[in-house]
């Protein structure tokens, strides 16, 4: 099965994100000192269990309201406002989360208070009460690429004709929930991640984050040139052990990107199988490419993980210098991985890839003069 | 502690019924079987999921990461081994 990028080239207006280590520009400051947001902390949070890495902003408790909403609105505080939530001006929603530790809270206390913002509908009604957003809303939840996804959904509307300008907006906070799921699948576990690293056990980090992006139909200084998505559509937390899913990626996103010379900010998150069939693949489509990832410090940030990153990609493009994979150390899978941060002047385009469970990938160019 | 024959047999009995294996009864698991990638269980990540937490459950026992599961439910065989070097018995 074979994906094809879609050209749909949109500026990017403002972008930011939040972080246990701040805004994208903190973030991408502590990132090139090697700074690691990730703690050894229960993986059940007050209730205790295995100590595991997790980023947190905020203790790890299921209060009410919910502990991300001061997050959110420091976060929202810093979007132009622009009459979000009409025909013109959309918001895309993209969460893999939403407010589900709030639902698993509500079978443990029984009280009602937490089904407000536990399901994903009245988690955006509050949202959009909060933030004055008008009803055109478009929630949007696909897994760990749910992020780079609304991207992709906001370049359609732009491309379409439909709005002026698209405000997407997402968010994954941990909660015990989501931590004891990944922990029984024994790939939370005691371990740093050390993406891309040859070791004998896997091991990922769980990380708060937030960001947002206001795309425009105009072009800027930075632009989203092309998104690529492909599903493997093979099993619900296993890639095909050959690679194909990751080679039919990587290969859309490299034909977009001929001519130019890209590093990829990849998905990295510590897992062995997957972390080496990324390497590998995007060692095969863009061999000159350095690839680099984040989550060695802030754990991953699920379905969020696509924008919060592009948020830092751009605090990196304008600070000039591109973090290296923090937390890894060689030997690693692939030669093209980079363990110490390089110039970013030597570049004119990103490549911004996510994966997901359920065999989903997507994939974007980032281009800049 | 059980004895390695009836540990092996204790574990078919666990995996058939964990897993609800129909057609297949926990005698006609051989010991060094794969039980994973072979085409008569048909199990998947989800089944080792679901295997791991009875196990540990079962026998007091900590799986660490996705790799040592691996190794651990290569076959009923190596999973015994596993169970006896731990030194983990069953629960009442």
């Amino acid at each position: 099965m074979s994906a094809e990028a879609d050209a749909l080239p949109v500026g990017i207006g403002v972008c930011d994100c939040l972080t246990p280590l701040g805004d994208a520009a903190a973030t991408h400051a502590a990132l090139l000192a090697g700074r690691r947001a990730l703690e050894m902390r229960p993986v059940l949070g007050r209730d205790g269990g295995d100590a595991v890495p997790l980023a947190l902003c905020a203790p790890m408790d299921e209060t009410i309201p919910p502990r991300w909403l001061p997050d959110l609105r420091r976060l929202v505080a810093r979007i132009p406002g622009d009459a979000w939530g009409t025909a013109a001006r959309p918001v895309i929603i993209t969460s893999s989360n939403f407010g589900v530790g709030s639902l698993h809270a509500f079978t443990r206390d029984r009280d009602s208070r937490h089904l407000r913002h536990g399901p994903p509908f009245a988690c955006v009604e509050m949202l959009q009460r909060e933030f004055g957003w008008g009803d055109h809303i478009l929630l949007l939840s696909h897994a760990c690429v749910s992020a780079q996804h609304g991207l992709l959904q906001a370049a359609r509307l732009l491309h379409g004709g439909a709005a002026g300008r698209v405000l997407v907006v997402t968010f994954d906070f941990v909660s015990p929930f989501v931590a004891g799921g990944f922990s029984s699948l024994k790939i939370l576990n005691a371990g740093w991640p050390a993406p891309y690293a040859v070791r004998e056990s896997g091991s990922i980090g769980l990380g708060d984050g937030a960001a947002f992006a206001v795309l425009t139909r105009e072009g800027g200084a930075f632009r989203l040139a092309a998104h690529a998505l492909h599903n493997e559509m093979f099993h619900f937390t296993g890639n095909r052990p050959n690679g194909a899913g990751f080679d039919a990626i990587a290969a859309a996103i490299a034909g977009a990107a001929q001519g130019r010379r890209v590093w990829v900010k990849g998905h990295g998150t510590g897992t062995l199988e997957a972390g080496r069939l990324e390497a590998e693949a995007f060692a095969r489509a863009l061999p000159d490419a350095p690839l680099v990832s984040w989550k060695g410090s802030l754990g991953h940030t699920l379905g969020s993980c696509g924008l919060v990153e592009l948020a830092i990609t751009l605090a990196a493009l304008r600070a000039g210098r591109v973090p290296g994979t923090v937390g890894s150390t060689a030997p690693c899978f692939t030669d093209n991985v980079a363990l110490a941060d390089f110039a970013a002047g030597e570049f004119d385009g990103v490549v911004l890839d996510s994966n997901a469970f359920g065999g989903a990938h997507a994939a974007t160019l980032l281009t800049h003069d | 502690m059980a004895m390695p024959d009836d540990l092996a047999l204790r574990l078919k009995k666990l995996i058939v019924e964990t897993l609800r294996l129909k057609d297949v009864r926990p005698e006609d698991i051989r010991d060094d079987e794969p039980l994973f990638g072979n085409t008569r269980f048909d199990l998947d990540s989800i089944d080792a999921l679901e295997l791991v937490l009875r196990l540990e459950k079962e026998f007091g026992l900590k799986i660490g990461t996705s790799e040592e599961s691996r190794r651990a439910l290569a076959s009923v065989a190596t999973l015994a081994e596993f169970i006896r070097q731990r030194g983990a018995g069953p629960r009442a």
